[in-house]
């Protein structure tokens, strides 16, 4: 039994464990030996159990832990290191392998054999157990002397792999296992014996390339080679590199290849950034993105390149409308011709194109949706030919939405096209411009019926309040809304006709009854209206008071259509006219020869309508009216009469007048709107501050604003006294600069 | 039960005791020796001579071998020991590291 054990002399016990320690070695040396039999095993095992629970003082623990450890040393210094030394760069990288694994089965193997060891002893005098003896002597030993030929080896052979070399890859991973497994659990051998200095060699190597490369190749070649490069220095970590070097060593190539080089790559001359997308060079500008977007700050100077780029070209669109315009005749200077159209049109095609570049090459990245967005503000916000970029764009939309404009273009294309142009809008700082010009056509186009497509009309006022809000669209919507109302009001109007015999206007009328607020704003002359008509405004009159009672009816004839009959001499034709042209012409129902001051006094008309109505009625394509002298401008010494010999094959013809410009009264008015706006802004900005100085007031104006328009900073001053004198704000006493609000 | 799936446990005296070998695996030494790295042919395995563990002790151990695999599957029970048997199997439980 275990009480009657007979006692173990050390030495006696120590012979016997030699002989099972001889016996492993020789089995990992590969010398003919017989396997371990599990009696061998328990005999090892219960001889050092037994030599560590024998009474004091033949408790051996501790002499045993010294010899179990010099069992290694001593294997080591006489048999592994010699093997080690004697053979050099891949040789010796084979046989550190081998030695390593057979160090690990040995390790396993005394430790098991000396496992009680570990049970009490090393806790009782805080050793390290003997699986990190085992190790231990491992890397003081052998790892000590040899790691950094074995680093060197390693690093060669990875740089003949680098030049196209077949090397064994395996080898690598086995050799590099042993640099991370010797840190018993920590890195830093791994990291300091070896990583630091493949890092160090490979910025060399890459700093070798890339100087070479710089001079000889073109920006995409370059690129293309930095590419391949990192992708097959990505696969050397999966092969045989730690997982945690890979970030390290990405770096290291992408400094060396791509940072270092960076300004030089992107400025090549014929190859650069530049060239790239002046050559629409889409696979490599995204190989540009994937490798600049690796290094710190890498993307600025290609944002900021294609920023210049987009800016030169939009800006050259700009310049060439401006030289087709000024080739144009001076007499339609005013009007907004096929070239700013054109104009237009290359805009959105400009925006496309490099939208997509955005999308696809660079990948949606913030920087280059802001380059377009300030690329396309500086040149968006240049005006053709006298034409603000605001009323080009409401032109634009006007040629779209009016009969006769785009009816080629499916249904799609042209909502598409809708959609484009809002999203320019974007790129005007005066929003509120383009708002009033759109309004002034949308209403021209009510009016007149000259709306192709009601569903394209609702579509892009849905499409612009999305991007500017409600408030931007109200009063188009308003428009919009009348029109509706007015049929209704008609149907009523035509119904009361019916059941009122005696209110009978005489001729066929269709009043539109517009709401003030959501129009532009008319000025009403006092038109001599011819007393056919007048009857006509009584009976509305009288209809319309019946059903309301405060509200009161402006009428706009300047607006209005008439169909009258002409008796010529070969024929009757109808004539399709303005209220004004049909009013200048009945005035020769009474007289055959009229002169200029006669109609303008008959009529009570401004010179300047005078002239344009009796144009286009004497001058135009249609002469309806004879003047003397026939020439092709109106003079006040001119006289008219009616020609009867006129004639067209038609039976129907519309005699247009050409519109008023526009342009002047809409600037004024939305001049006059800005001032408001600035008013209202600075007061609902000093009452919740109370008390802010004069640079922080514009600043904050300026934002709030910024939405609709850019304020001009005299223009806010300006406003800013205006207030100060209507008693809405003071100037501080001793600050001229600090403003009080004064509730 | 498989042979490959049993150990056999002899005591000083020379009884065998064939076991399953989860439950043998209870004893870190014997589960040492049964997953030592490689050189071990496999029917070398199966055989386990305790010189210097009676009959009577080998026999509790195993015992105790069973009752813990079931304590460890939930089975909540007591196990057991003779008084007179306490210290030799503690002795023999520190050297199987039991």
């Amino acid at each position: 039994t275990m009480n009657d054990r007979k006692t173990i002399d050390l030495e006696q016990g120590w012979e016997f464990m030699q002989k099972g320690i001889t016996k492993l070695k020789n089995i990992l040396e590969g010398l003919p030996e017989t396997q371990f039999s599990s009696e061998d095993y328990m005999m090892l095992y219960t001889t050092i159990y037994n030599m560590c629970t024998q009474k004091p003082p033949h408790d051996y623990s501790q002499q045993l832990y010294d010899k179990y450890r010099e069992s290694f040393e001593d294997y080591i210094t006489t048999t592994v290191l010699p093997s080690l030394r004697e053979k050099h760069d891949e040789f010796m990288l084979r046989e550190l392998v081998k030695r390593w694994a057979n160090h690990k089965v040995m390790v396993r193997w005394l430790s098991r054999f000396f496992h009680y060891l570990d049970r009490y002893f090393i806790a009782r005098r805080s050793l390290p157990a003997l699986h990190e003896v085992g190790l231990t002597c491992f890397r003081d030993l052998v790892y000590q002397e040899l790691n950094a030929k074995v680093r060197d080896a390693v690093i060669s052979l990875i740089d003949q792999e680098r030049e196209g070399e077949q090397i064994d890859r395996a080898l690598l991973k086995n050799v590099l296992d042993i640099f991370v497994e010797i840190g018993m659990g920590q890195m830093d051998h791994y990291e300091n014996d070896f990583e630091a200095s493949m890092l160090k060699d490979t910025a060399a190597y890459y700093s070798r390339k890339a100087s070479n490369w710089i001079l000889e190749d073109s920006c995409p070649d370059y690129m293309q080679k930095a590419e391949d490069c990192l992708k097959r220095e990505k696969e050397r970590v999966s092969h045989y590199l730690h997982s945690t070097s890979e970030p390290k060593l990405l770096e290291k190539v992408q400094n060396e290849l791509l940072s270092v080089y960076a300004n030089q790559l992107l400025e090549k001359e014929h190859s650069g950034c530049h060239a790239l997308l002046r050559d629409d060079k889409v696979e490599d500008l995204s190989r540009m993105y994937r490798l600049f977007s690796k290094i710190p700050k890498g993307l600025d100077p290609v944002a900021h390149i294609f920023k210049q780029h987009v800016t030169s070209e939009g800006t050259a669109l700009v310049k060439q409308a401006e030289d087709a315009a000024s080739n144009k005749k001076a007499e339609k200077k005013d009007v907004v011709g096929m070239q700013e159209q054109v104009f237009v049109r290359k805009v959105i095609e400009l925006h496309d194109k490099y939208l997509a570049y955005v999308n696809d090459c660079f990948m949606n990245h913030t920087l280059f949706h802001k380059a377009l967005k300030e690329a396309f503000e500086v040149f968006c916000n240049k005006g053709v030919a006298g034409s603000s970029s605001a009323e080009l764009l409401a032109t634009f939309c006007d040629n779209i939405l009016k009969k006769g404009g785009s009816e080629k273009l499916s249904d799609e294309a042209i909502e598409e096209t809708l959609e484009k142009v809002v999203k320019l809008l974007a790129y005007i700082s005066d929003k509120d411009l383009f708002a009033e010009f759109y309004r002034k056509k949308l209403a021209r186009r009510l009016l007149f019926d000259k709306s192709a497509n009601d569903d394209h009309e609702r579509s892009i006022l849905t499409k612009l309040k999305q991007q500017c809000g409600g408030q931007f669209t109200s009063k188009m919507e308003g428009m919009v809304t009348d029109l509706t109302l007015a049929r209704e009001n008609q149907t009523n109007f035509e119904e009361y006709l019916s059941n009122n015999p005696n209110a009978n206007p005489g001729i066929d009328l269709t009043v539109t009854v517009l709401t003030t607020g959501f129009w532009p704003s008319y000025k009403s002359f006092d038109l001599n209206l011819p007393a056919e008509m007048v009857r006509c405004v009584e009976v509305f009159r009288e209809f319309y008071q019946s059903k309301t009672k405060h509200r009161k009816l402006t009428w706009i004839y300047s607006l209005g259509t008439c169909n009258i009959n002409g008796k010529f001499e070969p024929k009757t034709m109808e004539l399709i006219v303005t209220t004004y042209q049909a009013s200048t012409l009945l005035l020769f129902n009474a007289s055959d020869r009229l002169s200029y001051q006669e109609i303008v006094s008959q009529l009570n008309l401004s010179d300047d309508d005078v002239v344009r109505l009796l144009h286009s009625l004497s001058c135009a394509k249609y002469k309806i009216l004879n003047k003397e002298p026939n020439t092709k401008t109106i003079s006040p010494t001119d006289h008219f009469s009616f020609n009867e010999k006129f004639t067209d094959k038609m039976r129907r013809i519309k005699i247009p007048l050409p519109p008023v410009d526009e342009k002047k009264k809409v600037i004024e008015d939305v001049d006059k709107d800005r001032r408001y706006a600035i008013d209202a802004s600075i007061v609902r900005i000093m009452k919740s501050r109370k008390v802010l100085g004069h640079q922080q007031l514009v600043m904050e104006c300026v934002e709030q604003l910024g939405r609709m328009f850019k304020p001009d900073f005299k223009a806010i001053k300006k406003r800013i006294e205006d207030l100060i004198t209507r008693d809405y704000l003071e100037r501080d006493k001793d600050n001229p600069n600090l403003f009080r609000y004064l509730a | 039960m498989k042979k490959e799936d049993t150990v056999k446990l002899i005591s000083a005296e020379g009884f065998e005791f064939v076991v399953d070998k989860n439950a043998a695996m209870v004893s870190q030494t014997i589960r040492n020796m049964l997953t030592s790295p490689g050189s071990f042919a496999e029917t070398q395995h199966r055989e386990v001579t305790f010189p210097e563990i009676s009959t009577t002790i080998l026999e509790k151990i195993c015992q105790y071998f069973y009752w813990s695999l079931q304590f460890a599957s939930g089975k909540e029970t007591e196990f057991h020991i003779e008084p007179e048997l306490t210290l030799e199997l503690m002795m023999a439980a520190n050297y199987l590291h039991t």
